[in-house]
């Protein structure tokens, strides 16, 4: 029939078309579902489907929020003097009226009142753990950890595990006990907001401890010699990193730092973490929350409400109720933003000692927005790793100094001799006093065995 | 006619549109014959490349790995766990380092006439020590009751060559962490090495050494290889069964002294004392291990006195062993070979019996019903090269992690969900009396209590 309309010659080609037609639109089909199997997830959905979660895999909302808060600790990193205008604005706002207690009692655990109570009669019936192991020494307990799965950077794990070696070795040097915690407590509290639950938990289960140190994972100790000033903080519960007037008139965002900080066991430490809490339960909770902390807040991008910045808010705004008990330090850095240290690690070599604990020996040298573990944070892996290399190596060599060796370099893993074996080891002079420091000294009882 | 069938054979992969037309003549069946076989042969192509596409399709669907087991590696393994089963095996436990900075070409071989030492000689290390004890009374060698201990463990300086094996050196290390805390023993984690030439597993000789000599206020030294997990968290070891012997050792004396088998003794996990003997031990131990020509040929030593050793370089375990068979009257008698506990665990035969463990008995035992130490003797997570199937390996180290952190996390009122599960569950209710809880599961209080 169509031969007899088109003609013989042309219906022969035609057919002959087509027949390649359906040869090539067969392997096109094939190609295609090759190509989805091996890069594609394997699932089949609408390519705008598989953009979204692309784009949602690549982009988590803290992303944009980092590089800002850097910035700003550029630009205010030891500028105590920062003089901006005292402005009494969000007087109204405080945390009362913000009600988001009231709507959505998320808890901690069932409230205790009596916590110092309950703990004094422990630590009577118990002597052999007394929370002070030293005259003017209290028993610390350094807590620290990262997430259950390995992590998403092959790489991460080994730097997480040299950041644990580095603060196993200052833990050491300073009679401190380590928790490492890789167990989530809280499923809501995810994220930042683990350290809450935990940190609830080690204070009700460790009475003897006086202080609690939380330090994140991406924070290594860079001065082993600098042993923290307890009696400065005779009085205080919570001592944080940071500055009295970026917090309480600026309400800048960054104007303290909770990688590391100090909590007292008390009850006054249980109140403060049940205010600080409701802000931290994941979805819609801490997606409101971070705009209240946006608006609120100086210089804070928008994304979701974080411990750092509720924590802020929480002092801006009841200032008359906790204000007393924090000491905002800034003496020495408890917290080192590592992006105005690093480079000068052979300056500082050169020129000072460690034992200061300050810029000119930073005490602790901190990661922020490095995220070594993950697959994407706010400055090039390259730099952020090579970085905490040298960070590492700076603390470890003083470390190793105590046994007669140290880097080849501050790059280099390899170490090499500074001191000669020799057969009256013990007449060895430690020049930094780290082998038998008096702070860890044994207090001698008179009838010891 | 021909024309139709001409025609017919533009249809392509398709039948002939028309039957072979009647009348056809042998010429036309012949070329009907031809189109026939083309078409055919048009097909089969077809159906080859649709095949060949299709396998693709499946290979890059399915995972690669399941076509990478092979049978030549399970021969092997059969092979190593028949040898071994008798008698609990080890081979070489810390990876050899992979120094991978450029900066300097590898050092000058040593000259084999001169005799390895790890320092000048000391010989009055005893009387030197007690001085200084003297000297120091803020730095006794016994804290509370208890002998001061000093754990070494280590890793190398660089990342692992498998990513997971940073992963659980991580896991690893918290494992020891938790135990130390609970016991009061202090850790010193290793990521240098002290001396180029004893490499690899000797790094551990030069390290205990210097330890010793820079803290004197230590009585124990107490090695554990990276790839040794603490599994009995309530355990504690039995100092007093060793007042008077100077080295701790997991073995069997009648495969040390009548077999001569070169798995006799286990050095992943040992205590030394420091003292004057454990000086001299080191020294005597030491002249196997410097790198080259000295190690090869004193590992041909090593294979030939010990038995079923297989030949490689010699390592610190056989270098051990040998010493102290052959010079048994020197060193013997201050040598405890325990194996009434778990002080080391060879991991094959304990993994799979946690359950059951969990269900029949209790922390605290330390020996084969609740091991005190699950050792991964011959996994190298760190390495590339292991001598048992890695999966196998990562579950195992994945259940005994497990196993322990569970006890640490009793006192918090959490457990795993499963022994292969890093989720935990809630067992115990938020109260408002913690310590009460505090007083029936913190460890260091029940070992607190138990002391008179």
């Amino acid at each position: 029939m169509i031969e007899r309309c088109l003609g013989p010659h042309r219906c022969r080609r035609i057919q002959r078309a087509l027949r390649h037609l359906k040869v090539t639109v067969l392997c096109l089909v094939l190609t295609v579902v090759v190509l989805r199997g091996t890069i594609g997830a394997g699932k089949f959905g609408t390519p705008e489907q598989d953009l979204d979660e692309i784009r949602q895999h690549f982009q988590p909302s803290r992303k944009r929020a980092e590089p800002h808060r850097v910035l700003e600790e550029i630009q205010t990193g030891g500028d105590s003097d920062s003089s901006s205008a005292a402005s009494g604005a969000g007087g109204s706002n405080n945390y009362e009226t913000f009600e988001i207690n009231k709507i959505f009692p998320y808890t901690l655990g069932p409230k205790i009142s009596d916590w110092d109570e309950q703990r004094s009669d422990w630590l009577a019936k118990n002597p052999t753990f007394p929370n002070f192991i030293g005259p003017n020494k209290p028993r610390v307990l350094l807590v620290t950890g990262s997430a259950p799965k390995p992590c998403e950077n092959p790489v991460g794990d080994h730097y997480l595990l040299k950041s644990i070696k580095n603060k196993i070795d200052y833990c050491r040097l300073h009679g401190i006990e380590i928790f490492y915690n890789m167990a989530l407590l809280d499923a809501e509290m995810a994220g930042f907001w683990a350290k809450l639950p935990l940190i609830r938990k080690l204070l009700l289960s460790h009475p003897e401890v006086e202080f609690l140190w939380w330090m994140d994972s991406d924070a290594m100790f860079t001065d082993m010699a600098f042993e923290l000033p307890w009696e400065r903080y005779k009085e205080y519960n919570l001592v944080m990193h940071g500055w009295n007037e970026m917090v309480y008139d600026e309400k800048n965002w960054i104007g303290l730092n909770t990688g590391s900080f100090l909590l007292r066991n008390n009850q006054w430490a249980l109140d403060l973490l049940d205010t600080w809490a409701p802000m931290g339960p994941k979805g819609k909770i801490r997606e409101e929350a971070g705009k209240v902390l946006t608006r609120e807040l100086k210089g804070r991008p928008v994304f979701e409400a974080d411990d750092q910045s509720a924590m802020v808010y929480l002092l801006a705004t009841q200032r008359d109720t906790w204000g007393n008990k924090v000491y905002l330090e800034n003496g020495y850095y408890l917290h080192g933003y590592w992006g105005i240290l690093v480079d000068r690690y052979e300056e500082m070599i050169e020129n000072y000692h460690p034992g200061l604990g300050d810029h000119r020996w930073p005490l602790v040298t901190h990661f922020v927005g490095c995220k070594p573990c993950g697959k994407f944070g706010d400055y090039p892996v390259e730099r952020c790793l090579k970085q905490m290399d040298r960070a590492f190596n700076f603390g470890d060599n003083q470390i190793l100094q105590i046994y007669g060796f140290t880097h080849k370099s501050l790059a280099s893993r390899k170490v090499k001799r500074v001191r000669n074996e020799t057969s009256n080891p013990l007449e060895m002079k430690d020049e930094l006093g780290l082998l038998h420091p008096a702070f860890k000294a044994v207090k001698l009882q008179t009838n010891q065995v | 006619m021909v024309q139709d069938a001409l025609r017919t054979s533009g249809s392509g992969g398709g039948l002939p549109k028309t039957a072979v037309s009647n009348g056809g003549g042998r010429g036309r069946g012949l070329l009907l014959r031809g189109w026939q076989v083309q078409n055919t042969s048009m097909n089969i192509k077809i159906m080859i490349l649709c095949g060949f596409v299709t396998i693709l399709v499946l290979l890059g669907t399915v995972s690669f790995g399941n076509l990478g087991s092979s049978n030549a590696d399970d021969a092997v393994n059969q092979n190593l766990i028949k040898e071994t089963k008798p008698i609990l095996a080890k081979s070489p436990s810390a990876s050899v380092p992979n120094d991978l900075d450029l900066e300097e070409p590898p050092k000058a071989e040593v000259n084999p006439n001169v005799t390895y030492t790890l320092g000048p000689r000391i010989t009055n290390w005893d009387s030197q020590r007690k001085v200084w004890l003297n000297q120091n009374p803020g730095f006794p060698s016994i804290v509370n009751g208890k002998a001061r201990i000093l754990l070494l463990t280590g890793s190398p300086p660089g990342p692992c060559d498998k990513p997971i094996g940073d992963y659980y050196l991580l896991k690893s290390v918290k494992n020891k962490i938790d135990y130390c805390r609970i016991h009061g023993i202090e850790i010193v984690y290793n990521m240098a090495h002290l001396d180029e030439e004893l490499s690899g597993y000797w790094t551990k000789l030069p390290m205990i050494r210097r330890l010793m000599l820079s803290h004197p206020e230590v009585e124990w030294i107490w090695w554990m290889d990276s790839d040794a997990l603490f599994t009995d968290i309530l355990f504690e070891i039995p100092l007093s069964r060793y007042e008077k012997h100077n080295l701790v050792i997991h073995g069997y004396p009648d495969l040390l002294f009548n077999q001569k088998s070169w798995v006799a003794l286990n050095t992943g996990v040992f205590l030394l004392r420091n003292c004057q003997w454990s000086l001299d031990l080191l020294d005597a131990w030491a002249p196997m291990g410097p790198k080259g020509p000295i190690r090869d040929e004193a590992g041909k030593v090593l294979t030939a006195y010990l038995k079923g050793r297989p030949a490689f370089e010699a390592d610190d375990q056989s270098a051990l062993i040998y010493l102290l068979i052959s010079q048994k009257e020197k060193w013997m008698d201050k040598v405890y070979v325990e194996n009434q506990y778990y002080l080391h665990g060879f991991w094959e035969g304990l993994v799979d019996k946690y359950e059951e463990m969990m269900e029949k008995y209790h922390p605290g035992l330390g020996d084969e019903r609740w091991p005190f130490v699950t050792h991964f003797v011959g996994c190298k997570p760190c390495g590339s090269y292991a001598d048992y199937a890695e999966e196998r390996c990562f579950k195992g180290m994945e259940r005994a992690f497990n196993f322990a952190d569970n006890q640490v996390l009793e006192l918090y009122g959490f457990s795993h969900r499963g022994l292969l599960s890093p989720k935990v569950k809630r067992i115990r209710n938020e109260t408002v009396s913690p310590l009460e809880y505090v007083d029936k599961f913190d460890i260091r209080r029940t070992h607190a209590e138990a002391k008179p």
